[in-house]
């Protein structure tokens, strides 16, 4: 699964830490999630999409081997 | 989430200084002619739960096995689901590498109590470097970029 978090960030203006505090995670959770490295839950999914204001599908979309 | 069964954060700095007391206890203990009670049981010993070879026995592996179980099992800082994620992974592989080290311990080696001692530790010990490893290891980038 990838994601659009990097971008969504870019237009929000927020950091890392930022939007790690938003969701009550880690920086470091944040990072591996923009770097493909985690797959987040549901929960925390729908808790970025959330911050950002939009649909799930708009952040996360699923690769062809998903 | 909310995790459970884990301790607070601060047990951990607890559980190293158990495992840190541990040492010197340990010296002092052998100087003084203590044996570890898995050690002394082909020789005659005291028999008893206040007899000195036991009251060694839980000052040094039990202290040790105690700060141990503090350090694994407490909380991070920031204890969210990629932590546990990491948390279990890590457990499976300590629980794998342990029964890989009894299988090949009940095969190739004979001495019983010392194999029970490892058991205590292995598990512990494997599972501690491993998720500090990974979480020093998701850690890099961040500091790269700081």
């Amino acid at each position: 699964m990838k994601n659009n978090i990097r971008v969504e960030r870019a237009i929000k203006d927020m950091t890392q830490a930022d939007l790690a505090e938003a969701v009550s995670v880690s920086r470091q959770t944040i990072n591996t999630i923009e770097s493909n490295k985690y797959v987040p839950s549901t929960v925390l999914a729908l808790k970025i999409a959330k911050v950002f204001n939009k649909p799930l599908e708009e952040i996360f979309m699923l690769e062809d081997g998903d | 989430m909310k995790p459970k069964f884990l301790f607070p954060y601060w047990t951990r700095y607890l559980g190293w200084g158990l495992v840190i007391l541990h040492v010197p206890l340990s010296i002092l203990g052998r100087e003084h002619g203590m044996t570890n009670i898995i050690d002394s049981q082909s020789q005659p010993h005291e028999q008893g739960i206040f007899a000195g070879e036991h009251l060694f026995f839980i000052c040094t592996t039990l202290l040790m096995s105690a700060g141990l179980f503090l350090v694994a099992f407490a909380k991070e800082k920031i204890e969210d689901e990629q932590i546990s994620h990491i948390r279990l992974d890590s457990l499976r592989w300590a629980i794998f590498i342990n029964y890989l080290v009894l299988i090949i311990s009940l095969v190739f080696i004979e001495d019983v109590p010392h194999m029970l001692e490892l058991n205590l530790w292995v598990p512990l010990i494997f599972f501690i470097i491993r998720f500090r490893w990974v979480i020093w290891r998701l850690n890099q980038p961040l500091k790269r970029e700081a």
